[in-house]
């Protein structure tokens, strides 16, 4: 095993030193650069594709506890401000992250909404619902 | 002393101190705190030192309203009463159990949890439970595992104490026995409450086969039960015609039961999640405990609920820790082990074997899971049930009254028309959203709604427990006695019992009861009505 001399010491901290320097850099020069917005569909990436979802959606959709018109829906849902800084992230764990944000203050704030039992988020169900119009209204 | 009337060849007559009927709970603990005080006591009781079939089918009668209850099996008549099979679970009521609530119509009792505290600190050794403490931050570094983070604001845990449970007979036959200021009659069946103008004059009792008794007292106690109370009162009506303490037509009205349900479930986002605080019993500082989950008082008079304490009933994935084998059967086969390992020979032996072997499946299911717990992990928590005994609202339609059958003294037998209101679900209902938006808010998870909209109420069975048949209230037009348990109309007689609740909060009640006993003790004795005497034969 090699002896670790002064010159090999100050290059490993020299290049961890430029990393964290690069690194915190680019995420403070990355608040000014223009990007482009994730459309609302990738939101619905946070909704599982499976049965449950899809049935939630259609039953929010049917029971009228959601708008039947998609551009409506993403209003309604781009109103709620985890929702929003959701919106303009295009981190898929961060976004995630902010829904689930979101569908707790929903339940804070007393916004939920029951469907076949399952006491939800609005949130959460109106993304189910929005996956479900996304979806051409299947399953 | 202790003395079997059946024993007696001629019919006597007594006098004493304070003459109470009814050798349950209430009325042992109230003839021990009396004789404590130095008060003469006569103690009567129906039935013997077990079960016996023909003093129990003195409390057959029939079910109209809710059909998911029963008026004779919960009970027994016998020495000890209904602490012979009770679970042994104990709370006190809370403080807004007592209050007068704009959400819950006939709620408000004349007294205050306040004035119940140092009885409830009395009623506990009675009951052999821990210190009079059920808040939650005082145990909490003594338990065997962490609450769920909930926000305080949203929903609090509920703790509630587990006595043995207590049998009153095993534990204070002796007692009672060997007390010298105590005169107890097994077999003694009240038949009548002979008035003088407002007061007492004195009680008849009989055995079965006929042998008479009558006690003249300074005060009489009837600690009966919730349902017994009330019939005795109707049935006494040779001197008033709508029976005693009748006057308002209350006596058996507002008949109250708590909700037993599992209703709904919590389903949980995190596959570690560490139920044990709220897997059945656990033991505190040499206390079993048993913790729930249920809403700030607050809330509920914000919302104007009904109160409830909500238990968690783990589904884990191991299947073998699922309870679903439970049934009577099941029951009466843990009974028969428990006795044998005591060294006694169970209670009831053959309607407890024949119940075993009837549920023989379930019985061998139970045998295997409890042998595999032994080595095998509970896996992870999938989810949690909900089970309650929840709170139902006052309501003077729910009730008990005479029909046309005779038991063998004559005495008209109680129909038990229980009614729920579809009111009564709803609040739990709202009260399992508010728990759902607590978890949701938590991102502990999401609970599904067993309660529809509108409510089944097919999905509620009895607690077991018989309340409000004698109401207490200052108002004569509103309730059967008095802030001290007295009837309103007759200077010396008193109720003692759950037949007095105004409200039934959602706590098991027996602990309440004793409470109320032991009040109700201290009242007789202040009073100074009370006088001792001798026993004298005809």
């Amino acid at each position: 095993m090699g002896r670790i001399t002064r010159r090999l010491a100050l290059g490993i901290a020299g290049v961890a030193g430029f990393g964290v320097v690069a690194y915190g850099g680019t995420l403070v020069a990355c608040r000014f650069v223009p990007r482009k917005h994730p459309s609302f569909f990738a939101l619905l990436d946070a909704v599982p594709d499976d049965e449950t979802a899809r049935r939630v959606g259609k039953a929010m959709v049917a029971s009228g506890h959601a708008p039947s018109d998609l551009r409506d829906l993403a209003t309604l849902l781009s109103e709620r401000p985890h929702i929003r800084a959701a919106l303009v992230t295009d981190c898929p764990a961060t976004r995630k992250r902010l829904v689930q944000t979101q569908c707790r203050a929903d339940f804070a704030e007393g916004r939920m909404v029951s469907v076949e039992g399952w006491l939800l988020s609005q949130t959460e169900a109106d993304l189910c619902a929005a996956a479900w119009l996304a979806g051409g209204r299947t399953g | 002393m202790i003395f079997d009337l059946n024993s007696f060849d001629s019919d006597q007559s007594i006098t004493g101190g304070i003459c109470i009927t009814g050798a349950g709970p209430a009325g042992i603990t109230l003839a021990l705190e009396l004789a404590g005080r130095g008060i003469d006591v006569i103690l009567l009781e129906s039935g013997g030192k077990g079960f016996e079939a023909e003093t129990q089918s003195l409390y057959d009668g029939e079910v109209a309203g809710d059909l998911n209850t029963d008026v004779s099996s919960s009970r027994l008549r016998e020495f000890g009463g209904t602490s012979q099979h009770w679970t042994g679970l104990c709370a006190p009521l809370q403080p807004i159990d007592f209050e007068k609530r704009p959400g819950v119509p006939h709620s408000g009792w004349p007294i205050t949890r306040a004035d119940l505290d140092p009885y409830y600190a009395r009623a506990q050794p009675y009951l052999q439970l821990g210190p009079f403490d059920y808040d939650f931050q005082s145990w909490k570094d003594a338990l065997p595992g962490p609450g769920l983070p909930l926000d305080p604001a949203l929903v609090i845990d509920a703790v509630y104490q587990q006595s043995p449970p207590t049998r009153f007979y095993e534990t204070y036959w002796t007692t009672i026995k060997t007390n010298p200021r105590i005169r107890c009659y097994i077999h003694a069946n009240l038949i009548d409450i002979a008035l003088d103008g407002e007061a007492v004059a004195h009680c008849d009792f009989s055995t079965l086969d006929g042998r008479k008794l009558t006690v003249e007292a300074t005060n009489y106690v009837v600690a009966c039960g919730g349902i017994e109370n009330a019939r005795i009162l109707l049935n006494c009506n040779r001197q008033r015609a709508q029976g005693i303490g009748n006057e308002h037509g209350l006596v058996g009205r507002y008949y109250m039961d708590h909700l037993n349900c599992e209703a709904g479930a919590i389903l949980f986002a995190d596959n570690n999640i560490n139920l044990t605080l709220y897997d059945g019993f656990v033991e505190a500082d040499g206390t079993a405990l048993q913790v729930g989950l249920k809403l700030p008082s607050e809330t509920m008079r914000r919302e104007g609920l009904l109160n409830n304490t909500a238990f968690l009933v783990p589904a884990y994935e191991n299947k073998n820790f699922s309870n679903d084998f439970r049934n009577h059967g099941w029951v009466s086969f843990s009974n028969i082990v428990k006795a044998f390992a005591h060294g006694e020979v169970p209670d009831r032996f053959a309607e407890n074997i024949c119940n075993a072997t009837e549920d023989a499946d379930a019985v061998a299911i139970g045998i295997y899971r409890h042998v595999v717990r032994s080595f095998a992990s509970t896996g992870r928590a999938l989810a949690a049930g909900l089970r309650q005994d929840a709170e139902q609202s006052p309501n003077p339609d729910s009730r008990v009254f005479p029909n046309e059958e005779t038991d063998p003294f004559g005495w008209r037998r109680i129909t038990l028309d229980w009614q729920i209101a579809p009111s009564d679900l709803d609040s739990l209902r709202r009260t399992h959203e508010l728990i759902g938006a607590a978890v949701g808010a938590a991102g502990l998870g999401r609970v599904h709604i067993g309660i529809t909209d509108p409510p089944d109420l097919g999905i509620v069975y009895t607690g077991y427990h018989h309340m409000g048949t004698t109401r207490m209230s200052e108002d004569p037009h509103k309730g059967v006695v008095d802030r001290n348990c007295r009837v309103h109309s007759v200077k010396n007689l008193y109720m003692a019992g759950s037949s007095v609740f105004t409200t039934a909060g959602t706590a098991n009640p027996t602990l309440t009861i004793v409470a109320l006993a032991a009040r109700l003790a201290d009242h007789l004795a202040d009073t100074g009505t009370a006088r001792t005497g001798a026993a004298k034969r005809s």
